[in-house]
């Protein structure tokens, strides 16, 4: 009984322990968020407040006064694009990769895993070079093609990995039926690697959606910048002028906070599943 | 040529292409610069040997950068592990709440440090100093994103508050993976909570911890938007990252590329060494227990 009440007094104190650290976790974001609606003159007298009057004011003016609606969609196109281009070459070749037992096959898995070793930074600068001259830099298509080719080694990887578990008999059977490598690819193999893909999908979007500085080094033009982008040029322009900068913040979050509130399940498993195999 | 073989080229063009010209070629070329006096601005280069790396044992600026990057890495190794281990075993321990907690201590990892590094530094510029009126807490008043003491801390925070859900998802994973049996085992022979994690869970989860450390080691080396957002590498330089000097150089000072792709091979290679060294020493430690 003794041990019991200890242990109980114990879950207690841990559950207290985890509120706290929630709180601390979500702290930042809750601030932001409470202090975006009040003027700046409120933000300096109490902080910590929630807001004597919800004013959307910020928000007209961040809304106005920035791009938003243009960056917002620069950033799906980019990200949709990368997606597609990704999914479909490294399915492709992790497939084929996994299934072709020759040498061959060894060196170019080899060649291509070898790769995520190497830091962004070590090809950031031949990759400027080489934009720069096949005239793919500047451009959200061109950006797009970039991070189909950082990003297929770790997709190829993956599904690699995913089809070596796969029974080939089904692959056989359709092949004795006439099918072609084609056919028997997009109509029979590629839906049986959809949870990889869903994996892939996952982990390439928060990578591209959230990554600075390739497109920091490949796009200049302003009606091309994405969401990040526009987001720190703003931030430069709006200099300590708090109420408006954290309702830009807050409008650059706002279509990740979105995405997770409805899809947190999914993406914890495929940020947890592609942990677990690479 | 086999048959195989043509089918296998075929299915692996569109990527292996795509990849050679923007990581193998970028790479291989990065090795290349290194050696010549390449200058972004001019059109001609020479071939100038090892100068560059000479140079670079002589850049107070690069080693200091490559001092502090080493120190951040350190503590963020240790910090993110021992706490994301932490609240995975405190989760996994809970019988409510835990995908609610699992939720919120993943969403910051969700978030561009870019963003998140401005949202951090309204808290550290405007929060904190309030705080500090409110509740007399002197430490909260200090200037932490001016003062290099301070601002290497605030770094860490952010890094860390960005980062800690993702190696928390990998141990959960790890936790959930052990056979419940071996843990009522363990309790059946008189072990306690704190002896049942040592002995029973920790070697069983090794496998996870080296994997943890790995991606730890691997990504804060590269750490770059968390600098970029909060301090922009200052005041002055002393909170400058090897990345963003390897940034600064090519892209910012006097676009040096030649010099600045001697430094990124430099941290490669960085790289390369200590996280190879952890794989060797670790996986050695899991086969002896």
């Amino acid at each position: 009984m003794k041990r019991k009440l200890s242990s109980i007094f114990f879950i207690t104190l841990l559950t207290i322990f985890m509120i706290i650290a929630a709180l601390f976790t979500l702290s930042p974001i809750l601030l932001a968020v409470m202090n975006s609606f009040k003027s700046n003159g409120e933000i300096y007298t109490n902080i910590l407040s929630l807001p004597t009057k919800w004013s959307f004011d910020n928000y007209v003016t961040a809304f106005k006064n920035t791009n938003y609606l243009q960056s917002l969609f620069n950033t799906i196109w980019l990200v949709s694009l990368s997606l597609f281009g990704i999914v479909i070459v490294s399915s492709m070749a992790g497939y084929k990769l996994a299934r072709t037992k020759t040498k061959l096959s060894k060196y170019i898995f080899g060649i291509f895993v070898i790769s995520m070793l190497i830091p962004f930074h070590s090809i950031m600068i031949g990759l400027v070079k080489v934009s720069h001259d096949l005239h793919v830099q500047g451009h959200l298509w061109g950006l797009a093609i970039i991070y189909v080719g950082i990003g297929s080694p770790m997709a190829i990887f993956l599904y690699h990995g995913f089809t070596k578990n796969i029974p080939r008999e089904i692959e056989e059977a359709a092949l004795i039926d006439g099918c072609n490598q084609f056919t028997l690819f997009t109509k029979i193999v590629f839906p049986m690697l959809k949870p990889i893909t869903a994996t892939i999908v996952i982990l390439n979007a928060l990578w591209i959606w959230n990554d600075f500085l390739l497109p920091l080094l490949m796009i200049t033009d302003k009606d091309k910048y994405t969401l990040l982008l526009s987001t720190k040029m703003l931030f430069g322009q709006y200099n300590s002028d708090w109420s408006k900068i954290l309702a830009i913040l807050i409008l650059a979050l706002l279509p990740v906070i979105i995405v997770y509130v409805f899809m947190q399940k999914y993406i914890v498993k495929g940020v947890s599943d592609g942990a677990i195999k690479s | 040529m086999r048959n195989s073989n043509k089918v296998l080229i075929l299915f692996c063009l569109p990527a292996f292409l795509l990849y050679s010209i923007f990581v193998l070629y970028p790479a291989l070329g990065g090795f290349w610069y290194s050696l010549t006096n390449w200058n972004g601005l001019n059109p001609t280069y020479d071939y100038v040997g090892l100068s560059n790396y000479l140079e670079l044992l002589d850049d107070k600026v690069f080693i200091t950068s490559l001092l502090f990057t080493a120190k951040y890495v350190l503590y963020m190794v240790v910090l993110q592990n021992v706490i994301a281990l932490t609240l995975a075993i405190i989760i996994e321990s809970l019988s409510k709440g835990k995908k609610v907690l699992r939720t919120i201590f993943f969403f910051p990892n969700m978030i561009s440090m870019i963003v998140g590094g401005f949202i951090w530094m309204f808290i550290f510029t405007k929060v904190f100093p309030q705080l500090a009126e409110m509740f007399g807490i002197a430490i909260l008043n200090e200037s932490w994103i001016g003062n290099p003491e301070y601002s290497f801390y605030s770094i860490l925070i952010l890094s860390l508050w960005g980062s800690v859900g993702y190696l928390m998802i990998i141990y959960i994973a790890a936790l959930q993976s052990i056979p419940g049996q071996l843990i009522e085992a363990a309790k059946i022979d008189g072990a306690n909570k704190l002896q049942t994690i040592w002995h029973v869970v920790r070697p069983l989860i090794i496998n996870s911890i080296t994997i943890g450390i790995f991606v730890s080691l691997s990504t804060s080396f590269k750490v770059f938007d968390q600098v970029y957002s909060l301090t922009g590498g200052g005041p002055g330089r002393a909170t400058q990252v090897v990345s963003m000097n390897i940034y600064m150089e090519a892209f910012a000072y006097q676009s040096r590329y030649g010099y600045a792709s001697a430094k990124a091979i430099i941290l490669f290679v960085t790289i390369l060494l200590i996280t190879g060294v952890q794989l060797f020493v670790m996986k050695r430690k899991e086969v002896e227990m």
